[in-house]
């Protein structure tokens, strides 16, 4: 009978770009947990305690798979390769999780140059991806979240604190050495840090962009080269006017429109001429070194992966069908350490490494580099992503070569400004948010295995105004249908007297909340793209 | 062992109410750690939704009532479950005057969700997360330690003055009623 605990391996939580020290303890054969650091922590939210149960899931992938009759029947590892390479045949698109670590990233990307037929696709959240190309663009500093204790003014977009939690410390650390200290506040679904502000701005659904515009106009910052026309002024800018030193908190929560570009363009030059730099609070932990690594190797973009019908499909490390709400999604293969939206609809399913349990360089809080080190091994037979294109790539007799990256590949991309849009109409009727939650990663594929997420929200939680559920008839706590888009799902009431009437909120962390927005490919910025969508709610 | 002492604790978690975003670090932590059965609960005050946690009353009323012996207050002080005596019969929550000992979570009632486990039947009481802090070596309990935003605090009341508790901005969402500026 194992009877104590024992400490094992301490590390980094690579769940967001925060990197939070956590460690392992064993309860017993094969069971672990995550443990915290016993004094001087600095947080650890319920993403990274799910880590250690995850690791060693019952219903972790340990073994390839083959779908035949709807089954999934096991197979072993050569086997399996071998008919992804004999399926390929003219080409292969290889849409690999954007938050590995560089490493990784360079070595996938890498073998590009070498097997004509293969491309790769660093899969990141759309809206994060597009929001980090307009940051780099504006060519302004990456705050970490101590630097944000050392800011006079804040403009938080989107639930920044729910993205990372961490984030929060900072801006209360400067608010308790300086109590007048503004916190301005953009999210029309009033998520945590909204209960902040000092400063809220009323803003409608996908309108995000101006209202930035507005408070960065009354900051007496140019907002032309973004958006097109002449902003209202805003009293929340002119509570920033003053500010030597302004951090922007970015969150790009999933389905809030296509402007995001923009929003990190603005973001960035608000930022730079108010002497602040900018925190961009992702997914994952490595979002910036893809979106990097991503320009500097020629990955192709999301949006030409899912319109290239010709090659066949094999997604690495990723819930592609559950990030984009396509819950029928078929694809040839797919490799997970947890089964997900988009195994359920892969011909091969392959097992592949977990966050924790590979080593690698990170581009973390404030964008410095970290080399962070494996809490535990992968189980036996369980190979990297970078292994696993490899080992394709051998199958199709491409021939090895090493891969020289260099340090300066994770240096800032110089890529263009975004081009100015149209200030977009304000919806009509009831339109449905997703919100973020400090207890899910990305999609929820990961943490929906997890026994405190199960636990807390078995089913999403639906925040609504009480107007809107009095017009309704809906009382509160009672479960619901939620329809969007020839879409329905069943959600949680949860009425929320700050919420703006005619805005509903889903948790952007279950697939099927997210499949009521329908991504789609948007030509105007030539990416994948998800907008609030109209919305019907019934008892 | 006795089922109380004349010690009490030294320290205790605080909460900084100004400083909650409600991420549920703190009932996470708790629960990964003691088989799934948090000890935290949250208690909603207005917009603000607040972790409650047990005060480690010196003579505590749960550990009178219970008629099994489970609950104790140690030699630290600290008022602790005994994990095979708890039956679940939930005489400390109803006997708890601060509505710590939480009766359910996400609409669950705690002491039956999980009758696969060992921990099906049983009441969920903080224990400052004894197996780290006994040692006395300055170690938090979990969910000090997980705390992303610093809310929570293990601190002497003796001897350290609670940070932050004069300086609150206050949140601004609504009527609340820990709005203080």
């Amino acid at each position: 009978m194992v009877s104590s605990e024992r400490h094992e391996q301490t590390s980094r939580c690579t769940l967001c770009p925060a990197g939070c020290e956590l460690g392992l303890a064993r309860r017993g054969p094969e069971i672990w947990r995550t443990e915290y650091p016993l004094m001087g922590g600095r947080g650890l939210c319920p993403r990274g305690g799910a880590l250690g149960e995850l690791l060693c899931h019952r219903s972790r992938i340990v073994a390839p798979g083959l779908r035949r009759d709807g089954a999934l029947h096991l197979a072993v590892m050569s086997s399996a390769v071998g008919a992804i390479v004999d399926a390929a045949g003219e080409g292969l698109t290889v849409l690999l999780d954007g938050n590995l670590p560089a490493e990784q990233i360079a070595a996938a990307a890498g073998w590009q140059d070498r097997w004509a037929q293969l491309k790769v696709c660093l899969v990141l959240p759309p809206a994060e991806e597009q929001l980090l190309l307009g940051v780099e663009a504006s060519g302004v500093d990456y705050l970490s979240s101590a630097d944000l204790a050392s800011c006079d003014g804040f403009v938080i977009v989107g639930d920044a604190f729910a993205a990372n939690p961490m984030c929060s410390r900072g801006v209360f650390d400067r608010r308790r050495a300086e109590p007048r200290t503004p916190i301005v506040v953009i999210d029309p679904a009033v998520g945590s840090a909204a209960k902040f502000a000092s400063h809220r701005v009323a803003v409608a659904p996908g309108m995000e962009l101006a209202a930035l515009a507005s408070v960065a106009a009354s900051a007496d910052v140019a907002t032309g080269a973004v958006l097109s026309g002449e902003p209202a002024p805003s009293e929340a800018g002119a509570a920033i006017a003053q500010c030597r030193r302004l951090g922007v908190i970015l969150a790009a929560e999933h389905g809030r429109g296509a402007a995001w570009r923009q929003i990190g363009y603005l973001a960035g030059r608000l930022a730079a001429a108010k002497g602040g730099g900018v925190a961009v609070q992702t997914t994952g932990a490595n979002a910036l070194a893809a979106v990097r690594l991503g320009v500097r190797y020629g990955t192709v973009c999301l949006a030409e992966a899912m319109a290239n019908d010709s090659d066949a499909k094999l997604v690495i490390g990723c819930d592609l069908a559950g990030m984009l709400g396509m819950l029928n999604l078929r694809v040839l293969g797919a490799a997970a350490a947890l089964p997900n939206a988009t195994t359920a609809g892969a011909t091969i399913v392959l097992p592949v490494a977990m966050p924790g349990e590979y080593a690698g360089t990170y581009l973390l809080d404030g964008g410095s580099r970290v080399w962070v080190r494996p809490v535990m091994p992968p189980p036996a037979g369980v190979p990297t992503a970078d292994d696993l294109i490899g080992a394709l790539a051998l199958a199709a007799g491409v021939r090895p070569e090493p891969v020289e990256r260099r340090d300066s590949d994770l240096d800032r991309v110089d890529v263009p400004a975004p081009p100015p849009v149209e200030p977009p109409r304000p919806p009509r009727g009831p339109m449905l948010l997703l919100g973020r939650r400090a207890d899910q990663a990305g999609e929820g594929a990961l943490t929906a295995h997890a026994a405190w997420q199960a636990a807390v929200q078995p089913v999403p939680e639906l925040r609504i105004a009480p107007a809107d559920a009095e017009a309704a008839g809906i009382e509160n706590f009672s479960i619901v249908t939620v329809r969007a888009a020839n879409r329905a799902v069943k959600a949680a009431v949860k009425m929320t007297p700050e919420l703006p009437p005619g805005v509903m909120v889903l948790p952007e962390g279950f697939p099927q909340a997210r499949a009521l927005l329908g991504a789609r490919v948007d030509d105007s910025i030539g990416a994948v793209a998800a907008s609030p969508a109209a919305v019907e709610v019934s008892a | 062992m006795e089922t109380h002492t004349s010690q009490t604790v030294t320290r205790r978690v605080l909460v900084d109410l100004d400083r909650c975003i409600e991420c549920g670090s703190c009932a996470a932590a708790c629960s990964v750690s003691h088989a799934q059965v948090p000890a935290i609960h949250f208690a909603r005050a207005g917009v603000a939704l607040l972790p409650v946690v047990c005060r480690q009353c010196k003579a505590a009323p749960c550990v009178d009532t219970c008629p099994a012996e489970a609950m104790v207050c140690d030699d630290d002080g600290v008022v602790r479950r005994r994990l095979f005596r708890c039956v679940g019969c939930g005489s400390c929550v109803r006997a708890c005057p601060f509505g710590v000992i939480p009766t359910r979570l996400s609409g669950t009632p705690v002491q039956s969700r999980s009758p696969d486990r060992l921990s099906g039947h049983q009441a969920a009481k903080c224990d400052l997360c004894h197996d780290r802090t006994a040692a006395g070596n300055g170690a938090e309990p979990r969910c000090v330690a997980a705390c992303p935003s610093g809310a929570l605090m293990f601190l002497d009341e003796r001897t350290e003055e609670p940070l932050g508790a004069e300086l609150l901005g206050g949140r601004t969402a609504g009527e609340h009623p820990f709005k203080r500026r």
